[in-house]
């Protein structure tokens, strides 16, 4: 345990750069990859509550498909799948695309709740008020969906930094690539294990305020209601 | 897309049995890690309520830190840095790395599960059944755990489609299953679009039951509280 740490210590000058800018590439993909989800998510909501069935199915069988295939294969599929087609990405526009799609059958599932928590009554009372539609979803509709879907979607923001770290397997350089080449590479084959124990703290200091806003907006919703 | 179908001709007859054994494979790996993770998780949500501050202490460590942490990094962990830190003894192969990485994962979710569950009843009851003459094992055999039960099912079978999906990852450390396979398939073929296409359809037969299975026990279990 002594001879870990102190290990530890005398390496982390050399692993905690080269970590620390994977690490920045790990949040530009999250905050990619999220920012794709929660917009296509929000058509694929859309689809779901349509009046045509068979938009409503499309929008049913992405989110089912999506959800019941391990986020992996979807990303093989774009990268390794399309290049083969012809159609080409870098690594890291690839795991953006790839995370989003794979998102947006879950943030897509957390609109729809939200959408479906407000009663319809709460629309056509604020109309019969005399607001405008566009009034009426600022001030009456959004502030409490919003209220219904922040915390899973900070639960999702979670999933998805860890989700994050299957794209070292397409070669983007983030903290699990980058820990494995940094011991492939030098030889570090000695302190391989404190290197990922390293990668795991990274980790936890993005997830772990994350949890925590969770929990917060959590106890917010339940105070509210 | 005709072309796209044509384009398995040669290989599909090769394809599918080698495809369906790996899948036997993937859900082996999934019923293995499960039982661990379950085994585990319930070690982890007794000590978790326990009366003592410091297994209390221990166990909410395990959970803060294997829930904020992907599984990758525990699969390279076990895998690569305990056999290269000069641990000898601990060299295993992938097949087990695999079940233990995803059993220590899945109990940090299971414990919280079960945690939910127990604390979902009311203490009177313990109390009542302690009153009652029972030793706190007969209770917790006979009262607290079939009510218990009801709770925690429901988010227990959503959390055997998340196993299914992350077994994928143990292709990663090379462990055997239907994505290395779909990997092998695919570079000997050139045909990567084909292979995890296939490979992707074979996750979602088999997660499409567990699927349904959970939003029935959702419903089921939900009904009668």
């Amino acid at each position: 345990m002594g001879e870990f740490l102190t290990k530890l210590w005398q390496w982390s000058p050399e692993v905690l750069p080269v970590l620390w800018f994977a690490t920045g590439m790990t949040v530009v993909v999250t905050v990619g990859a999220l920012i794709v989800a929660l917009i296509l998510g929000l058509l694929i909501a859309l689809m779901r509550i349509s009046r045509v069935r068979w938009i409503r199915w499309i929008a049913l069988i992405y989110t089912d498909v999506l959800r019941g295939t391990p986020a992996l294969v979807q990303l093989f599929i774009i990268y390794f799948g399309l290049s083969d087609l012809g159609i080409e990405f870098d690594p890291v526009t690839a795991a953006i695309v790839g995370l989003g799609i794979n998102g947006a059958a879950y943030v897509g599932e957390i609109y729809r709740a939200g959408i479906e928590a407000i009663h319809k009554g709460q629309m056509e009372a604020s109309l019969s008020l005399g607001m405008t539609p566009i009034k009426a979803m600022r001030f009456i509709i959004l502030p409490q969906a919003v209220r219904i879907m922040l915390p899973p979607l900070c639960n999702y923001a979670i999933l998805l930094v860890k989700d994050t770290a299957i794209i070292s397997t397409i070669a983007a350089p983030e903290i699990m690539f980058e820990a494995r080449r940094l011991v492939q590479a030098t030889f570090m084959h000695s302190v391989s294990g404190q290197i990922y124990l390293m990668c795991a703290f990274f980790y936890l200091a993005l997830t772990l305020p994350l949890s925590h806003i969770a929990k917060r907006l959590e106890q917010a919703k339940e105070r509210w209601q | 897309m005709i072309e796209f179908i044509a384009g398995y001709g040669d290989y599909i007859w090769d394809w599918l049995p080698e495809m369906a054994i790996a899948s036997l494979q993937t859900l082996q790996l999934m019923v293995v890690s499960f039982c661990l993770a379950c085994v585990l998780g319930m070690i982890v949500a007794l000590l978790r309520i326990s009366r003592f501050g410091v297994l209390r202490a221990i166990a909410k460590i395990y959970i803060g830190f294997f829930r904020g942490v992907p599984v990758l990094v525990i699969l390279y962990w076990i895998y690569f840095a305990l056999p290269e830190m000069g641990y000898e003894v601990l060299v295993i192969s992938s097949y087990t790395a695999a079940i233990l990485g995803l059993g220590i994962h899945g109990a940090a979710f299971l414990a919280e599960i079960f945690r939910s569950g127990i604390e979902s009843l009311h203490r009177g009851q313990m109390e009542a059944a302690l009153s009652l003459g029972m030793t706190p094992a007969k209770a917790m055999s006979y009262i607290i755990l079939p009510q218990a039960i009801r709770v925690v099912v429901p988010p227990i079978a959503n959390y055997t489609v998340g196993l299914l999906k992350e077994t994928a990852l143990c292709s990663i450390i090379a462990a055997p299953e239907l994505m290395l396979r779909a990997k092998d398939l695919a570079s000997s073929s050139f045909l990567p679009m084909h292979a995890f296409v296939l490979a992707a359809i074979f996750y979602y037969i088999m997660s499409f039951p567990l699927m349904r299975l959970a939003e029935h026990l959702e419903v089921r279990m939900g009904a009668g509280r």
